[in-house]
């Protein structure tokens, strides 16, 4: 590191006084994290994690993401500058609630709680939580149907006040929980939020109270400044270039009449560096599609974001807020698979499509940039949705699991088997507790033989899981990509296998459902994930003989595969 | 006379601490610690503590050690040849762990370690269900493979971790009597006895880490009991990450228990220094070299927690989805941040001044040590601004170089920023203070405690040094340091009680619980304790059982852990723990829901085997304050910038002695700071107090 280094004009504060309020602004984001995750009630926020805490300022502008979901990256401004821009004007103890994938949401299941932070009648700026609700209401329990407008998706709400100055609106609690399913578990997740907002507004009056407003004020617009500054000099540290990369899409879910198999899209992306900026374009991608794989132009942003930050910041140094990516500029055609226009449905692409577009940029960028990208990871979040009634308890359930495959093989090291990769980091759910909560028994959770690309550096394997659906029947739905584009390998690696779900009817028949949408299982059926492994870096032939021989011993790799792929008898 | 004596290994030295059971009187020994084989050292620094102090091995009434043997096997990988045995379907349970990365952009991040490879992990055919009931009988045939393949591998120690054992212990059991059968010297682990827990991977971490290390913690406790022994020293006791200490045998049945064992110590050391200064609630705080950590103490009770990760580097944060493997074993609750002495100051490309995580640690060291270190430290910084002496002799020999000290810190930080020396090395301190502040600001008012009504207690060898200050940052009014800060923690060995902690999962709505059930699960737990009691041979006038229970709102997913009322269980005594877990989260997260039923998830049986009760204290000096007074010399504080501080010598002052600052008070091994308008009362016990008399 350059010590040397002239300090930025940006920063007027003192650069003891900076860092040390810089600290406490992402320590107030992480402490928001913990409140949420300790009082939340549904698995998806209180084991999976399933959920993103920030401070902004009172233009909206994102101060300091907590650790969490990389996802909500570029689109967690958005949420509050809608509330901006609905009321404009606020006291202490407003709460707002919105979900509304055109105005300022992401999908329809992230529900976003924003509070304004005061003190002593000073607005400082806002409070957020994005956290991804496991229902929302429509026709398919967990809310993750393949319906072809975003009205069939389920409750939309735009920026609303929750609580007027402290005090429920009764009239939109109502509605609410009226609109969604096992309503008990939505309000203790609601409350969560609302008690992370509190809890980050606190630090943030702490804060002006301790330094002062006018102080805290100044260094909320340095600390963008700052991460500008950084993202732009390390930017300037690589060497310019272009590169493109295609990609397709298994399909959106949605059988036109006709069609056997779910239609194929494609995805084209141009990345040009060039000194201390990086623009990247979507032009010749595909139009929006009749399924919900449709993203909202913040979405994609995200994604791109996120493959980003993993490039030119490996090492973490550039704090996540706004002002990292004034030196980013994503473009895309209207009306567009990764630019999506209203009414078109959203809910799956959220995940899938950021995934997409963030493992793309890595693929666009290794016509330069060899050395600083990774392989095609899993490339799906691989949801699981299921929804009925629980034959012990007679109460309904809706149950929402992401099960992770590989960490994409990188230049110098493989890939990790079976962890979140890129946008994503979401924690499984406990079975012991999943099977304590709703009516299924898990029978295998384990790392997938085979399934990481191999390389010089092989792909991270991906994760076998097995449910038995158990009483009574079970209404399910599933979130999946690269089933038939299986993630990609560099630099002569090979790509890791692909996604498979198979449904195994108690009367013995199989089912291989599309990769998005709903269906139902009997009670002893079960459902089988075959998650994807992440694509290999490098030619097999070049594996380490020890590393092989390791995976082996292992099982990690089989014998037939070893000689297959790399060529050698085991 | 009879002495206490406690052994700490730490990274550099092995420290000896005695106390004197009548009369509280303390000494410490320090010798080199000796990494090939620690017990060496340990040997070497009681036979030295022994005879520096005139005192013979029959006269030693208990010995007790704080080991880091559990932890340096998980780090340096060279724990035992261990198997894992699962249920059909679950054998990757140890890799598939929570599935979340610990560094979300770090795109170079090495996999989580693994402590037993895959093909040392082995399935057999069983499953229970949510409710406890069998759904897959045991395959015994599938046993036998297990043992064939331990004996063809030679297996060192094997983990037995099942599907919902925690409701149902039967086929751990059934393995665990045909392996130890089979498998004679071979350790064999149940979850169920291990960790009767809710959660697979977790309880299935836990036990392997005591596979994993319980055939090394085995041959070390061996070897050093023997060699204690031989001199003539008392049973060897172990210090537990819980605070409390354990006998040998004991420990072997829980390695786990003996993971951090050391920091664990020195909070130990301030309850109890709260406890003889009638300050119940304390902040203890320990910084040195490397790391700072914080403790909180409550009505004299050590707060503990059962999230914790060995091995791993996520423990400096709130948030573990770490890298290391979990154990959930009550680990004293301690937050830890990379700042010590050593940390590295720095300018980052935006601008900013860091500290850390970069250190200098023993080699090079500070700049100022002059062995080749070229990077301003926060020791530099002290130095520069006059807290520390620059006519000091390193370890006595070697002169500090201030002017070296002084150059860095214009080169690397003054000179970019465009300011004078003094402001950058204040804004190392600045920022250094403020996140050691955060450690303290996460275990009190992140937990629902208002910093404001405790003490901090500052001790490690940098701890007096920054202790003000931080109090300052956090609006405590009363800093104690204990007499020795350096070796401080050591006495805490002594000064504990045998301790050991049970749990047994009871899932079940708070209001459908049945007091029998309940109560029978306690006695059950009791027993056990009991059994490890009278093994330890503490007196039974000398037990205490200490109830408790984890519940949380029945949908949530994190406990609470609220303490029982002893005695037969009665609903009286269940709606009692509905009011204080109720009362607990709204402390806790600031809201509470009335109406939802509560789930209790664990109870929780603290035994405790009680010491007699110790006093510390040094005999203080005979000296005035005028007559401590060494000198004076230039110190920059906060308050007024450069002014000119009077230097005390410490071992000179006498009970009652007081000083206002600015001042500085030089101890053996650690140096005091008393800003403006502080003001320091030495006590009869060695004690200095400081109070903050600023508005």
């Amino acid at each position: 590191m350059d010590n040397t280094a002239p300090m930025s004009p940006s920063i007027r504060t003192d650069a003891a006084t900076f860092e040390v309020v810089k600290n406490s602004l992402y320590a107030a984001a992480e402490e928001m994290k913990i409140v949420l995750a300790k009082t939340a009630y549904s698995p998806l926020l209180k084991v999976a994690g399933d959920y993103s805490c920030g401070l902004f300022d009172a233009d909206g502008e994102m101060i300091a993401q907590g650790p969490d979901l990389p996802i909500h990256l570029g689109s967690m401004p958005d949420a509050v500058k809608a509330v901006i821009q609905a009321f404009g004007t606020f006291v202490d103890g407003d709460v707002f609630i919105h979900n509304d994938p055109y105005f300022g949401g992401s999908h329809l299941p992230d529900v976003n709680i924003v509070s304004p932070s005061f003190h002593q009648g000073d607005l400082l700026g806002f409070a957020c939580v994005r956290a991804h609700w496991p229902d929302v209401g429509s026709a398919t329990p967990g809310s993750y149907g393949a319906v072809t407008d975003v009205f069939g998706e389920g409750l939309r709400l735009p920026p609303v006040r929750l609580y007027a100055a402290g005090v429920l609106n009764r009239d939109v609690d109502a509605i609410i929980f009226t609109n969604v399913r096992t309503p008990d578990e939505r309000r203790g997740d609601m409350n969560a939020q609302i008690a992370a907002n509190r809890r980050g507004s606190a630090r943030l009056s702490e804060l002006a109270e301790k330094y002062g407003v006018e102080t805290l004020r100044r260094i909320m617009a340095e600390v963008m400044d700052y991460s500008e500054t950084m993202m732009r000099k390390f930017l300037l540290e690589l060497p310019d270039g272009e590169g493109r990369f295609e990609d397709f899409c298994d399909g959106d879910g949605i059988l036109e009449p006709g069609e056997t198999e779910d239609e194929t899209f494609t995805i084209r992306m141009h990345a040009v560096k060039s000194g201390d900026s990086l623009m990247v374009d979507f032009a010749g991608s595909d139009p929006q599609v009749a399924g919900p794989m449709n993203a909202p132009l913040s979405v994609s942003t995200s994604g791109i974001y996120t493959a980003v930050k993993m490039v030119v910041d490996p090492n973490g140094m550039i704090p996540p807020n706004s002002g990292c990516w004034r030196a980013i500029t994503v473009t895309a055609p209207e009306a567009s698979v990764v630019n999506a226009s209203f009414p078109a449905p959203v809910v799956y692409a959220n995940h899938e499509m950021s995934h997409r577009v963030s493992d793309m940029l890595f693929g666009a960028l290794y016509a330069f940039l060899p050395e600083r990208v990774m392989a095609c990871s899993q490339g799906t979040s691989s949801v699981l949705t299921l929804g009925g009634v629980d034959y012990r308890t007679g109460e309904s359930y809706v149950s929402y699991e992401s099960i992770k495959g590989g960490f994409g093989a990188r230049p110098t090291k493989d890939g990790i088997n079976c962890v979140a990769a890129g946008i994503s980091n979401m924690m499984n759910t406990p079975i012991e507790v999943l099977e304590m909560s709703f009516p299924v028994r898990v029978e295998e959770y384990s790392v997938l033989t085979d399934s990481g690309g191999a390389g010089q550096y092989r792909g991270g394997c991906g994760a076998r899981r097995v449910w038995r659906i158990l009483g009574n029947q079970t209404r399910g739905a599933v979130c999946c990509e690269r089933s038939k584009s299986a993630p990609f390998g560099l630099a002569g690696g090979q790509a890791g296998s692909p996604m498979r779900i198979t449904l195994e009817d108690p009367d013995g028949g199989i089912r291989h459902p599309l990769s998005k949408g709903a269906f139902t299982v009997a009670a002893e059926g079960r459902i089988v994930f075959e998650v994807p492994g992440s694509g290999g870096y490098g030619p097999a032939s070049k594996r380490d003989p020890a590393a092989l021989a390791d995976d082996l011993k292992n099982g990690y790799v089989s014998e037939e595969a070893a000689k297959s792929d790399y060529g050698v008898d085991g | 006379m009879s002495w206490r004596v406690g052994v700490d290994i730490g990274g550099t030295f092995t420290d000896v601490a005695l106390v004197d059971e009548e009369t509280g009187q303390i000494g410490i020994a320090k010798v080199p610690t000796t990494p090939r084989d620690f017990g060496q050292g340990v040997v070497q620094g009681l036979s030295i503590a022994l005879e520096e102090h005139g005192i013979a091995a029959s006269n030693v009434s208990l010995l007790s050690h704080a080991t880091t043997v559990v932890t340096n096997a998980i780090l340096e990988g060279k724990g035992a040849h261990a198997m894992l045995v699962s249920t059909k379907g679950f054998r990757d349970v140890l890799e598939l762990r929570r599935s979340s990365r610990s560094s979300l952009y770090d795109m170079f991040q090495d996999a989580p370690g693994l402590l037993i490879p895959r093909y040392c992990r082995l399935e057999v055919n069983e499953r229970l269900d949510a409710a406890g009931e069998i759904v897959t009988p045991l395959d015994e045939g599938d046993i036998d493979a297990v043992i064939s393949f331990a004996k063809e591998n030679k297996i060192e120690a094997i983990a037995v971790s099942l599907m919902f054992s925690f409701l149902n212990d039967v086929h751990e059991r059934r393995i665990g009597e045909k392996l130890r059968a089979a498998l004679p010297g071979v350790p064999i682990f149940l979850s169920s006895e291990v960790l009767p827990e809710i959660r697979e991977f977790e309880r299935a971490s836990t036990t392997a880490v005591c596979a994993y290390v319980g055939p090394i913690l085995e041959s070390y406790l061996q070897r050093l009991a023997a060699a204690t022994g031989e001199m003539g020293l008392p049973d060897l006791y172990v210090m537990g990450s819980s605070g409390g200490v354990f006998d040998v045998a004991e420990g072997l049945k829980m390695p786990a228990m003996a993971i951090e064992s050391g920091p664990a110590a020195g909070v130990i050391a301030a309850a109890l220094i709260g406890q003889q200064l009638n300050k119940p609630n304390l902040l203890s705080f320990d910084m040195g070299g490397t790391t700072a950590k914080a403790s909180l103490i409550k009505d004299g009770i050590v707060e503990t927690t059962s999230e914790y990760e060995v091995g791993g580097d996520g423990n400096a944060n709130r948030w573990m989805n770490g890298t290391g493997h979990p154990i959930r074993v009550p680990v004293i609750d301690l937050a830890e941040v990379s700042a010590g002495g050593g940390s590295i100051a720095w300018i980052d490309p935006g601008g900013s001044l860091k500290v850390g995580p970069k250190s200098a640690g023993a080699e090079p060291g500070p700049v100022c040590y002059d062995a080749g270190g070229t990077e301003p430290t926060v020791t530099d910084c002290n130095l520069t601004l006059g807290y520390l002496d620059s006519n000091a002799l390193l370890a006595g020999r070697l002169a500090i170089r201030a002017d070296k000290a002084k150059v860095a810190i214009d080169e690397h930080l003054a000179n970019p920023l465009g300011i004078g020396s003094d402001a950058a090395a204040a804004g190392v301190l600045n920022v250094v203070n403020a996140s050691m502040a955060e450690a303290l600001r996460i275990v009190s008012v992140e937990r629902g405690h208002d910093a404001r009504e405790f003490s901090l207690v500052a001790f490690g060898g940098a701890g007096p040094m920054h202790a003000a200050e931080l109090a300052g940052e956090l609006g405590i009014r009363e800093v104690i340091i204990p007499p020795i800060p350096g070796g401080f923690s050591a006495l805490g060995l002594v000064a504990t009680d045998l301790k050991r902690d049970y749990v047994k999962t009871h899932f079940i709505p708070l209001d459908q619980a049945d007091p029998a059930a309940v109560n029978a699960a306690y006695a059950e737990m009791e027993a056990s304790a009991k059994e490890m009691l009278r093994a330890a041979k503490i007196p039974e006038k000398d037990w205490v059982m200490e109830r408790s229970a984890d519940l949380r709102y029945g949908r949530q997913a994190y406990e609470l852990t609220v303490p029982a009322r002893a005695g037969d269980v009665t609903p009286d005594i269940l709606a009692e723990l509905a009011q204080l877990f109720h009362e607990k989260h709204r402390l806790t997260y600031g809201h509470d829901n009335p109406d939802e039923t509560i789930q209790m998830v664990n109870l929780r049986l603290t035994a405790i085997g009680r010491f007699d009760e110790i006093e510390l204290g040094l005999g203080g000096g005979t000296g005035t304050s005028a007559e401590a007074q060494k000198g004076s010399r230039s110190v920059w504080f906060r308050q007024g910038g450069r002014q000119d501080c009077a230097i005390y010598d410490c071992a000179k002052l006498a009970t009652a002695a007081e000083i206002s600052g600015p001042a500085v008070i030089e101890a053996v091994d650690s140096t005091i700071v008393i800003p403006p308008g502080w003001q320091a009362r030495m006590n009869e016990t060695g004690h200095i107090l400081m109070e903050n008399n600023n508005g």
